[in-house]
């Protein structure tokens, strides 16, 4: 529409305002950027210049980027006044392509939880259900989208924090190769498991997405010094004879019997179109929970250990001395599950169990890594359900045990360990709730799960269905 | 995790835990303890520790300088400040 010229940049950013103000009881907003918006969108219509295919696309970016001169907090106390003087790289990508920061996104306080309920601005909700979680911690970001709010997001990825909230709100996630997109300006939770990707209604507009995205960064070491391929060059590829894993040591038969008949619904339609399922094993993929919640918490207790009331963010008031700022500033500013995964971490990595924790994580995570190199031998991708549960109630998991919660994360963490590309894409509903399907790619092979990913999206509807919206 | 094994970790963290949540924390801090515990009974002889999915070590570059002084814009978000320092409590008596 903005090509053919029968809406106006500026229109379109109006209407994504009017929108975004009509379902603010979504809370999936932090901070808008509405008067930057409209000016760019105003600049975008007077340009003579051709258009790009983001040029005037309403964007909402989670608030886990640095964005020049708007405000970023990570969704937490502790940031709560923080303005970057800086962007990260994979947003002034997606700006200089020509997309339209709308606002920051609630999320889950520094990326940790899967269910957007420890943020400091209070939880999201679904936009299936008001009072149900969108999944997170991405949960802003999916909801804005699930909402027709914004068409785009970003989101970053962790153990799952992308893939996730994409399932529980009915759109498409993905995450891609770690070091694929630069994570300068990416505030850190664990850098060796960290990655930004795009939020979508379709695999299609996730690999336009990935292409702007995506790149080599000097200013980021992890980032991969690799050409990006067009993403969209070989979407329509028919998936005849793609080989397709399963995942033996995954036991769905514990699963909802609605969560289990979608997988096979799906598994069928693959068939269908000549892919062939082929059982894998991936023996020590049942460690990848206890692995993650050993090697997260010890990185991000490093990563957080920035906070520290001197140079930004929240500063307690009326302290004794230095050791007294540190204590109470943080103390202050961080929520509880944070501090939970803080304290976790820093015994993990303490004297006399480094070893027994951080390493030995680190070592279980090479043999989970090496299941797949060995598996991606005989297979081209993998696929299992994207979540075990739909979403939930706020409240209903995690607050009597954590690991009710981080058990949520079961079918995504794996790929974060092993860097691999994963994409979520809608495949029915669930009790009336979204349902996800995840499709699990061999390193730098983001294209190939975009292609079954398209080639699913063009022989089915889910992809397409909306929620009512009655309740917001 | 006893009580002192907390508090210390706590210390190292800079944190400090009001009392009616220790209970709580200590509680949850066990449970992922027994969780992460489980990974013992994995065989990892012999096994390298992957730390990265890269498997890099730090890039070098050129020791050039590459940007201007820009003290002004990141003293701005401190708490406190003049124009050359961040200011904190006094640390040397």
């Amino acid at each position: 529409m903005l090509d053919h010229k029968s809406i106006s940049s500026s229109e379109l950013i109006q209407e994504t305002f009017r929108l975004a103000k009509q379902y603010q009881d979504l809370n999936c907003f932090v901070t808008m950027n509405e008067d930057r918006g409209i000016k760019k969108a105003h600049s975008i219509d007077q340009a003579d210049s051709s258009h790009s295919q983001l040029s005037g696309i309403p964007m909402a970016q989670k608030d886990l980027f640095c964005t020049e001169g708007l405000r970023t907090t990570c969704s937490s106390k502790i940031l709560s006044n923080f303005i970057p003087p800086y962007t990260a790289t994979a947003v002034q990508k997606l700006e200089e392509a020509g997309s339209i920061i709308v606002g920051k996104t609630n999320m889950d306080e520094f990326a940790m939880g899967s269910s957007n309920e420890t943020s400091y601005f209070g939880n999201v909700h679904n936009p299936w259900r008001k009072g149900y979680v969108p999944g997170g911690s991405s949960g802003g970001s999916a909801a804005a989208v699930a909402a027709g709010i914004v068409s785009a997001a970003t989101g970053t990825d962790t153990g799952g924090s992308i893939r996730q909230p994409a399932a529980h709100c009915g759109i498409t996630g993905l995450k891609p190769t770690y070091g694929r997109v630069s994570r300068w300006g990416m505030i850190a939770f664990a850098s060796s498991l960290d990655q930004a990707g795009p939020l979508a209604r379709t695999a299609e507009d996730c690999a336009i997405l990935l292409n702007a995205m995506s790149g080599h960064d000097l200013k980021d070491t992890t980032s991969l010094d690799v050409e990006t391929p067009d993403f969209l060059a070989s979407i329509n590829q028919p998936v005849k004879g793609l080989k397709i894993g399963i995942i033996k040591e995954f036991d769905l038969g514990d699963l909802d019997s609605e969560v289990q008949a979608r997988f096979e619904e799906s598994k069928n339609l693959y068939e269908k179109l000549g892919a062939e399922f082929i059982e894998i094993s991936l023996p020590n993929i049942s460690a990848s929970v206890p692995t993650y919640y050993s090697i997260a918490p010890a990185e991000c207790s490093s990563n957080l250990s920035r906070f520290d009331g001197v140079r930004f963010g929240h500063r307690a008031d009326n302290t004794e001395d230095l050791n007294d700022l540190y204590i109470k500033s943080r103390s202050e500013g961080f929520g509880e599950e944070v501090k939970r995964r803080i304290l976790i971490g820093t015994y993990a990595l303490s004297a006399g169990y480094y070893d027994a924790y951080y390493k030995k994580a680190q070592q279980v995570r090479r043999l989970i890594k090496n299941d797949f190199e060995e598996a991606f031998n005989s297979v081209d991708l993998m696929m299992t359900p994207t979540s075990p549960n739909t979403a939930f109630a706020f409240g209903s998991k995690g607050a009597q045990n954590p690991i009710e919660l981080y058990l949520e994360d079961l079918f995504t963490i794996s790929s974060n360990l092993a860097g691999l590309p994963a994409i979520s894409i809608p495949h029915g509903m669930v009790h009336s709730l979204p349902s996800g399907l995840q499709l699990i790619g061999n390193f730098l092979q983001e294209d190939k799960i975009l292609n079954a990913a398209h080639i699913f999206q063009q022989n089915s509807e889910f992809h397409l269905a909306k929620p009512s919206m009655e309740d917001f | 995790m006893d009580q002192e094994t907390v508090r210390t970790i706590c210390y190292l963290a800079r944190l400090e835990i009001d009392k009616e949540k220790s209970e709580k924390i200590e509680n949850d801090l066990e449970t992922i303890i027994q969780l992460i515990g489980g990974l013992q009974a994995i065989d990892t002889s012999e096994v390298e520790p992957l730390y990265s999915p890269l498997e890099k070590t730090a890039l070098k570059h050129e020791d050039i300088e590459a940007s201007d002084n820009q003290k002004e814009k990141f003293l701005k978000n401190a708490a406190a400040s003049n124009k050359d320092y961040f200011l904190v409590p006094r640390v040397v008596e």
